[in-house]
Formats: structure tokens, C-alpha cells, sequence
């Protein structure tokens, strides 16, 4: 009994070290992650969307959306547009459109938090 | 923790646009899913659909102005919802209640008021209640045919009130025998 626990100690000994990539990557969540799980678990992310909805339905931002999409939509035939199109037509008019208020208003709600959860 | 405040600043500045441009695409997202679902299903009056519509509705006003298709004297012989086609003058034959004389349906008003009303005749005449309540009847089977015909679908769903007719009821009880 005991010369086998021997052997595989030898065993074990000359094994090559487990590379140190196997075990870390798994641990090292990036600080973007990190945020990301404080938000979903305190609740915030919700209510900041639902901030971020409001608003950008109050100041006409969602209903330019769905103009752009009905015009695209309309030229192509109701049946020839998929989801992946819309959200490609969308997204640099929408980043760009986003009024300065409403933008202003949420980074500093989201900064409050990052300082309130010490990251 | 002397962590310099614009450094922590700056990387806040960073992390929250981050944070900003993620909720951002996630709506986006949400607006475009929302606008294909739309689309896809056709619930949006499609400026399409509208042009399509209105070309339709054109061509049926056409179609109607169209002298060799109707008209009010060609009216009667349009065919109606039920695929019947009708002459535009009621050609059924009965008996006038007051004269006694055969009448086409169709010329029975003008009839009825040289019959009853204006005449000097026509006032001498005594009413026939007889005859009246025999017509009355005549012309009312038909109508109460299509009321057992009502009444026997309906019945097939619900409990006979103590419908009218023997009609009805057979029809009913034949809806009731479900294996």
C-alpha cells in the first residue's frame, strides 16, 4: 500500500507542472464583468433600463427608431427584414441621437453607483 | 490609498459610458426585435399596404361606375350575398286580401292604395278578416322556416327556451346526440 502511494507520488512529481493559463482565467473576471454582476444583483441595471426607456420614449428618441424602421421595412418588403438588419440600421443613428440630457442624467446615475459599490 | 482622484475619475468616466452604451444596445435591441415582430406579422398599416389599398379601392369604384354593370335599374339583377339573383320587379302572384284579385308582388302597393284608399269604390268595400289572417299566414311560413332554421343551430349549443315548432325541436335533439 504504501509503495504505491510512492509510485504515484513520483508520478505526480514528474508530471509537468499544470500550465498557470488552466486555472486562472476562470478567476480573472474583468472589471467590466465584475460591474456588471454588482449591477444585476442589486437591482440597478433594471431600473436604470427602465430610466433610460422612459426617457427616451419622453423625448421622441424611441418613436424615430420605429420611423426608421417602417421606412427601411416598407422598402424592402415586410417579409425580407430580419431582426440582425433593424439593429444594424439602428444602432449609429441611436447612439448618436441620444439627447444630451437623458445621456448626462443616467452616466451620473450609473457613476453614483460605481462609487457606492468602491469599485 | 492614495489613488489619484482623476485617475479614479477617468476610469469611472470610462466604465459608466460602457455601462451607458450596454443598456443602450440593449433597448436598441428591444425596438428593433419589437419592429420586426410588427412587420413580420403585418400589424402596422404598411404605407405598402395603404397604396395597395387604395388601388383596390379604386379599381372597385370603377367597377362600379361601370354603366354595364350596375345601376340603379340593374340593381335587382346584381347578384346578392347569398348568390341569388332577383328581377327588379318582385314577380311572386297572390291574391289581394281586399279584392280578391291576383296580383304581381311587385305592382301590390300601387294596388292596394287604388284598393283601399283614394277610390269611391274602394270605400264601399268591407274588410275580409277571413281572408286577411288566410294570407297573413300564407306568407309567413317562410319566414318561420328560416327561424327553426335559426333556432336549430343555436340549439345545438344551448338549452331549447320552448321554442316555436315542432321544427325546432327536432333539430335540436339531433344536435344533442353526441356520442
Amino acid at each position: 500500500m504504501g509503495l504505491k502511494f510512492l509510485k504515484i507520488m513520483r508520478a505526480s512529481i514528474n508530471r509537468p507542472p499544470t500550465p498557470d493559463g488552466d486555472e486562472d482565467p476562470q478567476q480573472e473576471l474583468t472589471l467590466q464583468e465584475i460591474i456588471n454582476i454588482k449591477l444585476i444583483e442589486s437591482g440597478e441595471k433594471e431600473k436604470l433600463k427602465e430610466l433610460l426607456r422612459e426617457r427616451l420614449i419622453e423625448c421622441g428618441w424611441r418613436d424615430e427608431m420605429k420611423a426608421l424602421c417602417r421606412a427601411f421595412t416598407k422598402n424592402k418588403g415586410r417579409n425580407n427584414v430580419t431582426v440582425d438588419e433593424l439593429v444594424h440600421l439602428i444602432t449609429p443613428k441611436g447612439r448618436a441621437s441620444v439627447p444630451d440630457s437623458v445621456k448626462a442624467e443616467l452616466l451620473q446615475r450609473i457613476r453614483a453607483f460605481l462609487v457606492s459599490a468602491a469599485i | 490609498m492614495s489613488v489619484p482622484n482623476d485617475d479614479n475619475t477617468s476610469r469611472h468616466s470610462q466604465l459608466s459610458s460602457h455601462c451607458f452604451g450596454d443598456l443602450l444596445d440593449s433597448i436598441i435591441a428591444d425596438i428593433a426585435s419589437e419592429c420586426h415582430r410588427i412587420a413580420r406579422l403585418g400589424l402596422d398599416r404598411n404605407l405598402e399596404d395603404e397604396e395597395e389599398e387604395l388601388r383596390l379601392s379604386t379599381q372597385a369604384r370603377v367597377r362600379v361606375a361601370d354603366p354595364s354593370n350596375s345601376g340603379e335599374t340593374n340593381s335587382k339583377y346584381v347578384v346578392d350575398i347569398f348568390g341569388q339573383t332577383h328581377p327588379a320587379v318582385a314577380n311572386e302572384i297572390f291574391d289581394c286580401m281586399n279584392c280578391k284579385r291576383s296580383i304581381m308582388a311587385g305592382r301590390f302597393a300601387p294596388h292596394l292604395e287604388k284598393c283601399m284608399g283614394k277610390g269611391r269604390k274602394a270605400r264601399l268595400k268591407s274588410t275580409r278578416s277571413g281572408t286577411a289572417a288566410q294570407n297573413r299566414q300564407a306568407r309567413g311560413s317562410p319566414v318561420s322556416a328560416y327561424a327553426s332554421y335559426s333556432n336549430s343551430t343555436t340549439n345545438v349549443n344551448r338549452v331549447a327556451n320552448g321554442t316555436p315548432g315542432p321544427a325546432a325541436d327536432e333539430y335540436g335533439e339531433g344536435g344533442f346526440d353526441e356520442p
